[in-house]
């Protein structure tokens, strides 16, 4: 815990405490919050082994028809184990060694977990009561030592109040096979290793097969980064009807992750994946007060999140001489790039007040009033830092003030982001029963997400320009005003090796330069009614009416509205079925589509389009093809059906059958996505003979497909006067002419179609014997992913004569193939020893094409004396199989 | 410039402050009591103590005995509600014993399940004498109340089968399987949230008792349960992408993928839904000539993170140079 957060906590747990505790309402309410359980890869395996109690009645099923599961044995009273004091005992603990593959190193395999060769702690619990006065210490823990393991004590008295405490691990491996090409991975600060030259060398040849020579060398990184979460909660019964809860949870994440960097003005020049370093901490404190009477409900809680990044930004050495952009004039000199810079995420706060109300009204056709309310403000206010660490860079007609320069916080608009979001959220509800049958409810819900920031401006206040205006007779100084703000408006991306400044009239302005940054608000608004009505005791009917409002600002839909309505039927009584259908239709529709939304945020807001016969008005008049829509926008139809089916076959033996329908359909959107659709099926047999035998199966199909189309830009420039397919090109039509589909910029010839097509298939299963002493288990799945992108074109159009046999007709798939199989054989030894043989079998195929040929050629370059086209040094996931075993002692008490 | 909210954290305190004491004084004063049950329950049954139901109950009692429920009851009753065990859940037990077996007289007895056949708000009523508020404060209206769902479709409060939260199944996850089989699926694919390695729970993100939000999420949105472990990409950011800002889900599937980093569609395709820009390459057909060994020049944008390997920044740029995520 930092200093920031010690005293708050310090007080708010005092204050707690401070509270009496006579009480009457259960503490159950740990689901509030994260981290909700503790656990690694092989705890349900070792839970899955132990044997069920032979006595316990015959298979029962919860109210659908689904199987309860059999409890484990347990002692029986009188055999519990008690200390002199009359405290209760009991604990179990597992451990042993794996052998085989377990230390294998791929991604895929370790991505969330860490088996390794080698003796294991793999599970331990321990439990205390005193039946006197009901208090109670319970201690967990697993994978001791390893990067998964956790552990758990919790402690008080029960139905009065609990303390936990937990600490728990989980790991995240991105790639094993990163080329690694610095050395400080996982620091802020990146050198390259010898043999490359930062900045590069006046041989792009040489740089190139130094990187690849030293990419391959060290192509067995590992970049992974490990969560560490701890924390402590307190839930307290405190006066009756209410209780109250107090938390901390403190999150570390450390390690690396792939990044890509580039340079130039964005436009593909030398791409090069870097390891970012992450060092996170993250502080969650919830704090909460629950009031509960039978009649009005009340809860209060207060909850913040500290984050900090600990690095602010990577600074990394580059192998490659990058060239100064067009038009700066003095500096960077050829081979002055030797570092980039990136500034990585910065450090943030979000605070959250809610209440939420229900209050019970018997009197009134039996009805309920539910309020909930909730303010949110995150906040970030990171140090910003200059455009370039390469200092003395200057740009022609630009002429920059002391303190100006690109270098230096000078030139930033402003010091800090300064940054903030307020959310709202008001939810009502009113529920009333007209008839013994029929219930109504009446639903509102207003959320809103409001940027209070205010936009950033990219402008170098400090910088004037030397140029020349229709008025005035020789060059001037002086700067550009825009939203209050005199300067030089642009910016240098990639440490200024690239230029996106506005150079001013003397070097033919343009309106595509983004001076401006968006913000993002919107307001949801929901509302509608809802109807249960009880056909007979075991079925019912539902229906809802739904209209949603969310207004957008600068997006390209200022209004969206979509109207919803919903049929849903479930009948318990179908034999011994139960069903349950649903329908919805759903419309959504929205005000005028503007793909001009974001112009203020060009310079085209400062230097109005130019009207002059002849005049290039492309970067005013061209962003994005007019006819495409963003698909969270755009007009949409969608039907959706579920239908679910349990049943209960025969004594022993139950089956779920589940399908779901997705169609979506955006008419409006002629180019961007116009089609989803969704199927699933799933099919679950249980079988449960008797206590000692039992067994389940299922199967998941699922195919999706999305289609979507656009059209591939033409090189072209637009002109007053021009004449087109679409017309001549006057000031007035420019923007109508040139954005549209059909027009010089997307001719239709261009038009692409792509259909992402995704077929997914598991299948796996349980079996468990329990045999006079000995019991056995095993769980198996195999899952199938096969994923397809297909596209139609011209020849000629989007793709050319010469690329199409190249190019045919999709992509190859990208598949998927994941296999597992647990097998367990417990052997009791004596009354608390047993061992348990474990084995696992795990594999994992993948083939996709982003990583094709990339671990033989970390270097993509059409020409060696080029720059390359990419340094990809992740060379992507591998396949694996992985067979380990073990022999694992168990002890029980 | 913004105008600042009217609903600032102090008046909001304040008013949050007052809810609590009104709430509070009322419960005091007022004290009001529960409606009555129009029918009574079990048919007029009186209370006949544990002790008669163990004699039948032995098996059940000594799983019970290992709850949280019992441990409760017996150790630390607050009402009288709760001292009568396992007629706090059941009801009033004296109309059962009189004939416990017959089919006909289940009537007499609060069962939970299906064997059993006690109508379902009844079940839930039970429940909610104790589990009323809480996290269960929106359970009316819910989307698994409106299926008809049980409190014992999910847990099972005679015997201890899993770590916590008294479930039909060993885990929070396996509990919710049993129904949502497709995300069952999709957590086995290439991509997936930790939840089958044992580090997470259905639970983390979504509250199945009920929530003011779609999905029984526990945030007000989806980007802010994302951010509850995601706090990193929370920002807010200089430079900001509009539907990072909006959902998540725009380019996610929160479950699992058959695509790296739970990604809905293969990148450049799934950036391309929305950028078709005139800016030189948003809208090319990148195709199977241009990965590498694919027959035709080797393209950046398809290969390793696609777009991303120039716009890694894609959740937000606090670079005052980020207009395009680059940096």
């Amino acid at each position: 815990m930092n200093t920031r957060t010690l005293p708050f906590a310090a007080a708010a747990v005092a204050a707690l405490f401070s509270f009496s505790r006579a009480t009457a309402a259960p503490l159950a309410d740990s689901a509030v919050g994260t981290g909700t359980v503790l656990g690694n890869a092989m705890t349900q395996s070792t839970r899955a082994a132990e044997p069920r109690d032979p006595e316990w009645q015959k298979a029962k099923h919860t109210p659908t028809g689904q199987m309860f599961e059999l409890p484990p044995a347990i002692p029986k009273p009188e055999a519990v184990k008690k200390f002199a004091n009359g405290w209760e005992y009991s604990g179990s603990l597992e451990f042993g060694y794996i052998g085989g593959d377990a230390d294998e190193r791929s991604a895929q395999f370790r991505t969330y977990s860490d088996p390794g060769n080698e003796a294991h702690v793999n599970t331990f619990n321990f439990t205390m009561r005193q039946p006197k006065t009901g208090h109670f210490v319970e201690l967990t823990g697993g994978g001791a030592a390893r990067d998964d393991q956790y552990y758990g004590v919790e402690f008080g008295r029960v139905n009065d109040w609990k303390v936990k405490l937990y600490y728990s691990e989980i790991p995240h491996v991105f790639t094993d096979r990163y080329g690694r090409l610095w050395n400080g991975v996982g620091t802020g600060n990146l050198t390259l290793l010898p043999g490359l030259t930062p900045g590069g060398t006046a041989s792009t040849a040489a740089d190139n097969a130094a990187v690849q020579a030293a990419a391959l060398a060290n192509q067995n990184t590992t970049l992974a980064l490990k969560r560490e979460r701890m924390g402590a909660r307190l839930d307290v019964n405190l006066w009756t009807n209410w209780k109250g809860y107090l938390s901390y949870a403190l999150e570390k994440r450390q390690g690396s992750r792939p990044l890509g960097s580039v340079w130039g003005l964005g436009g593909g020049t030398a791409p090069i994946e870097v390891p970012e370093p992450v060092d996170y901490d993250t502080e969650d404190i919830l704090a909460g007060l629950m009031f509960a009477d039978g009649l009005t409900a009340l809860n209060l809680r207060f909850s913040a999140s500290l984050f900090k990044n600990n690095i602010d930004t990577l600074t990394f050495q580059e192998p490659y001489r990058i060239a100064p952009p067009a038009g700066v004039t003095t500096n960077p000199a050829v081979g002055a790039y030797t570092q980039g810079r990136i500034d990585l995420t910065p450090s943030n706060t979000a605070y959250n007040l809610r209440a939420e109300f229900t209050r019970k009204l018997p009197d009134f056709h039996r009805g309920f009033l539910s309020l909930a309310l909730s303010a949110g403000e995150w906040r970030q206010d990171d140090s910003l830092i200059p455009y370039t660490h390469i200092p003395g860079v200057a740009l022609p007609n630009v002429t920059l003030l002391p303190g100006g320069g690109w270098d230096s916080a000078g030139s930033l608009s402003r010091r800090s982001t300064n940054a903030k979001i307020e959310t709202r959220l008001a939810d009502l509800t009113l529920s009333l029963n007209p008839t013994a049958a029929l219930n109504v409810k009446l639903k509102g819900r207003f959320h809103e997400t409001k940027n209070a920031t205010d936009p950033y401006l990219a402008v170098n206040p400090n910088a004037v320009y030397l140029d020349a205006d229709a008025a005035t007779a020789g060059n001037q100084s002086r700067g550009l005003t825009f939203d209050g703000v005199t300067g030089v408006w642009g910016r240098l991306p990639n440490d200024a090796s690239g230029n996106s400044v506005l150079l001013g009239n003397n070097a033919n302005p343009n309106g595509n330069t983004p001076i401006k940054a968006p913000t993002f608000d919107s307001k949801q608004h929901r509302f509608g009614p809802t109807a249960d009505y009880r056909i007979n005791k075991t079925s019912t009917l539902n229906g809802s009416l739904e209209r949603e409002v969310i207004e957008r600002t600068q997006r390209e839909r200022a209004r969206t509205w979509e109207d919803r309505a919903k049929l849903g039927y479930v009948n318990r009584g179908l034999g011994a079925s139960t069903v349950r259908l649903s329908y919805e239709y759903a419309q959504r529709r929205g005000t005028e589509y503007r793909a001009s939304t974001y112009d203020g945020l060009f310079s085209s807001a400062i230097f109005p389009m130019p009207t002059a016969a002849g005049a290039n008005v492309t970067s005013w008049a061209v962003r994005t093809n007019t006819g495409m829509r963003a698909f969270d926008l755009s007009d949409r139809n969608q039907h959706k059906g579920n239908l679910r089916v349990d049943t209960m076959l025969r004594p022993g033996l139950d089956a779920g059958v589940s399908f779901q329908a997705v169609q979506a359909r955006h008419p409006d959107a002629a180019y961007g996505r116009s089609r989803n659709d969704l199927r699933s099926a799933n099919l679950d047999l249980s079988w449960q003979p008797s206590p000692k035998q039992s067994a389940h199966l299922f199967y998941s199909w699922q195919w999706g497909r999305i289609t979507q189309s656009t059209i591939a830009n033409a090189n072209a420039n637009l002109t007053i006067g021009l004449v087109t397919p679409l017309g001549t090109v006057t000031p007035a039509n420019a923007i109508a002419i040139g954005a549209a589909p059909g027009g010089p910029f997307f001719p239709l010839i261009n038009a692409w179609t792509g259909r992402n097509e995704e077929r997914s298939q598991v299948f796996g299963g349980g079996f468990r014997q329990d045999f006079k002493a000995a019991s056995f288990h095993a769980d198996f799945s195999r899952s199938i992913g096969r994923s397809r992108i297909a596209y139609d074109y011209t020849i000629g159009g989007a793709i050319n004569a010469a690329n199409a046999p190249l190019a045919g007709s999709r992509m190859p798939d990208l598949a998927t193939d994941v296999d597992l199989a647990d097998l367990s054989l417990r052997v009791p030894l004596s009354t608390g020893w047993a061992v348990r043989f474990v084995y696992r079998y795990q594999r994992e195929v993948i083939r996709d094409w982003h990583y094709y040929n990339l671990a033989a050629t970390p270097v993509v370059s059409a020409n060696v004396a080029n720059l390359p086209t990419g340094a990809l040094l992740d060379a992507g996931p591998t396949n694996f199989r992985v067979d380990w075993y073990g022999a694992m002692l168990q002890l029980k008490f | 410039m913004n105008t600042p909210s009217l609903f600032t954290f102090p008046r909001l305190g304040l008013a949050l402050g007052a809810l609590a004491t009104v709430t509070m004084v009322t419960s005091i004063i007022a004290n009001p009591k529960a409606p009555t049950p129009a029918v009574p329950l079990n048919g007029g049954a009186t209370y006949i103590g544990e002790a008669v139901c163990i004699a039948c109950h032995q098996t059940q009692n000594n799983h019970f005995a290992h709850t949280v429920h019992a441990n409760a009851f017996r150790l630390n009753p607050k009402n009288e509600k709760e001292k009568v065990s396992c007629e706090s859940c059941h009801g009033p037990g004296s109309n059962h014993i009189k004939d416990p077996i017959s089919p006909g007289n289940r009537v007499s007895l609060v069962g939970f399940t299906k064997e059993w056949g006690t109508p379902v708000p009844l079940q839930t009523q039970m429940c909610m004498q104790c589990h009323d508020g809480g996290q269960r404060m929106f359970w009316e209206g819910s989307s698994h109340a409106t299926q008809n769902l049980s409190c014992s479709d999910c847990h099972n409060p005679m015997a201890k089968v899993s770590a916590a939260g008294l479930l039909k199944k060993a885990s929070i996850n396996e509990t919710c399987y049993t129904c949502h089989q497709q995300q069952r699926a999709e957590f086995a694919k290439r991509s997936h949230m930790p939840v089958s390695d044992g580090k997470m729970s259905c639970v983390d993100c979504h509250n199945p008792h009920g929530s003011t939000s779609r999905n029984l999420l526990k945030g007000d949105t989806v980007n802010e349960t994302c951010y509850s472990c995601h706090a990193e990409k929370r920002g807010p950011f200089l430079w900001e992408h509009a539907p990072v800002r909006d959902n998540c889900l725009s380019c996610h599937n929160a479950h699992g993928s058959n695509h790296d980093k739970l990604l809905n569609v293969a990148r450049p395709f799934l950036c391309q839904q929305c950028h078709g820009n005139a800016g030189g390459h948003q809208a090319n057909l990148f195709n199977s000539s241009g990965i590498l060994g694919g027959g035709g020049a080797a393209n950046i944008r398809i290969m390793s993170h696609s777009c991303q390997n120039c716009h890694s920044q894609i959740h937000g740029s606090n670079h005052p140079a980020g207009a395009r995520f680059q940096r």
